[in-house]
């Protein structure tokens, strides 16, 4: 009985809506511009959150990073305190080795800009990283083809490098990289291998764009105590020791290479990822609460559309309320044939506002080369927007027709 | 019969909160409990809109919605762990608004 009343209030509203097309087509813009507004911030939000997140997780979330400068930028931040620490060196690298209990691998980093020469092809600003042997325990990457370094050849220095799968693309468009020699900053280099494509990071930490080297090999373009090429110390807890626990180890065993008194302030830091993520958690409360007030405004300019547009549609139909219910139709039926009618309205504008997003986004993901997708729960986000704003905005005229006296109603003119 | 000044007052009031927690249907601490939890919200913001509707028409079955989404709601919140100053201060004034509308209650319509 229901359904066949539902249905039958649906039919009425269908034919309300195709019979006054441009007036039906003006007042579900309005919600189509809302749903469009808000998914597609949250959409926009959603991707550039993963790509962070994705990047961050690469950083890895059980490794500290020993370094000169804190990641923790606060209001008070004493920046002069850090002006005169030392850069972490090479040589520290062994000590930490011998006396660290609680680290899985330990390895050392550090980087910088050069220009990188296969016969006529260059590419500029490539970021050259010098490593040592451990890299490849605390850093995730895949190689598409070739090898890694020999503990042998990372230790004596040897010329050899992998290469980034962009860097490859630029590099050797129509050959194969492998065993060629190319040249970073005037030095020549072997490839023994290219290391499988990323994508797009909005930290600029893919290892598309990068060539790495033995460190040995690095010091001999790369000026190794200059903080330009931000020396590194990565060390990875192991998998029964917290990042936490770690961390007092590392203090301890630091203060002991760098020879400080007791007293004395540590001049290191060590920063770990999450750090990254509590600030990153800040910015995207703060985008997705302006979408969110945005695209509010928006959604309750169309929800005052659409609930104008059922006054104007009572008043216009007010004579065949009079007959309908004359001839026997129930308030309910009424009710639900007006409220059918908003929230049919709503969804379609919801429907073309989604599909606007989408068509949006996909061109975006094209131009952008990054992962925007109009995921599962913004597409249920959207719908239930619209059909509320429907409900909403719906129900009153909807409501003060079924309470029309028929005698009065057929009486209108 | 005429709708007394307080409910009318009672259902003002009613549409401004409407006006004002709808918007959190799609606010990204709700959005963070779940996929269905916008929906479900969204629901019980309906509701008690449509009661206050209801309310203002002076009928029985505003009244009954009033309850029923008023105790949906605050059982929403306590499930999805939503305790907060404004739960107490909203809830406060239901509970005064319920006592006012069930003082009513026989003087309302009982049809649709």
């Amino acid at each position: 009985m229901v359904f066949v009343l539902f249905k039958e209030s649906l039919l009425f509203a269908w034919q309300s809506l195709i019979s006054n097309k441009l007036r039906s087509f003006l007042s579900l813009l309005g919600i189509t511009i809302g749903i469009f507004a808000i998914i597609l911030v949250f959409t926009i939000v959603d991707g550039l959150e993963s790509n962070i997140r994705g990047s961050i997780q690469s950083l890895g979330n059980n490794v500290v990073y020993i370094q000169k400068w804190p990641w923790s930028f606060g209001p008070d931040y004493p920046w002069w305190k850090y002006m005169n620490r030392p850069t972490p060196e090479y040589s520290e690298l062994a000590e930490l080795q011998k006396r660290c209990k609680s680290t899985e691998a330990i390895a050392f980093r550090l980087g910088a800009r050069k220009t990188i020469k296969y016969r006529s092809n260059s590419i500029q600003n490539a970021v050259v990283a010098g490593i040592s042997h451990g890299f490849y325990k605390i850093k995730n990457f895949d190689l598409s083809e070739g090898r890694y370094f020999t503990q042998a050849e990372t230790d004596a220095g040897y010329r050899l490098v992998l290469i980034g799968a962009s860097i490859a693309e630029g590099l050797f468009p129509n050959e194969d990289p492998l065993g060629k020699e190319i040249h970073i900053a005037g030095q020549k280099a072997t490839v023994i291998g290219v290391i499988k494509k990323e994508g797009e990071s909005l930290l600029g930490i893919s290892f598309d764009y990068q060539v790495i080297t033995p460190f040995n090999f690095a010091r001999y373009f790369m000026d190794i105590r200059s903080e330009n090429s931000d020396p590194t110390i990565y060390v990875k807890a192991k998998n029964n020791v917290s990042n936490a626990e770690m961390m007092d180890e590392l203090t301890g065993v630091m203060r002991g290479i760098r020879k400080l008194k007791p007293m004395a302030e540590p001049d290191f830091a060590l920063n770990e990822t999450s750090l990254l993520s509590q600030g990153f958690d800040v910015l995207f409360d703060i985008i997705g609460t302006a979408g969110w007030i945005i695209g509010g405004f928006s959604i309750l300019v169309g929800g005052f559309g659409i609930a104008n547009i059922m006054f104007v549609s009572v008043r216009e139909r007010t004579n065949l309320i009079g007959i309908q219910k004359s001839l026997g139709a129930k308030n309910i039926f009424i009710l639900l044939q007006f409220l059918s009618e908003s929230v049919l309205l709503s969804a379609i504008g919801g429907f073309f506002g989604l599909l606007l997003t989408y068509i949006i986004t996909t061109l975006g993901q094209g131009a952008m080369g990054m992962d925007i997708t109009l995921s599962s729960s913004n597409i249920i986000l959207g719908f239930t927007i619209s059909i509320l704003i429907g409900i909403i905005s719906g129900f009153i005229p909807a409501y003060s027709a079924s309470q029309l006296d028929p005698v009065e109603a057929i009486r209108t003119n | 019969m005429k709708r007394p000044r307080i409910i009318s007052i009672i259902c003002i009031l009613g549409y401004l909160s409407v006006l004002f927690t709808f918007p959190q249907v799609f606010s990204p601490p709700i959005k963070k409990l779940g996929v269905f939890m916008p929906a479900i919200y969204g629901i019980l913001v309906s509701a008690h809109f449509i009661a206050c509707v209801g309310i203002w028409y002076f009928k029985q079955w505003g009244v009954q919605l009033y309850l029923m989404a008023f105790f949906a709601k605050t059982l929403f919140y306590l499930l999805t762990d939503q305790i907060g100053l404004s739960l107490y201060v909203g809830s406060a004034f239901s509970v005064v608004f319920m006592f006012i509308l069930l003082r009513h209650y026989p003087k309302m319509n009982p049809n649709l």
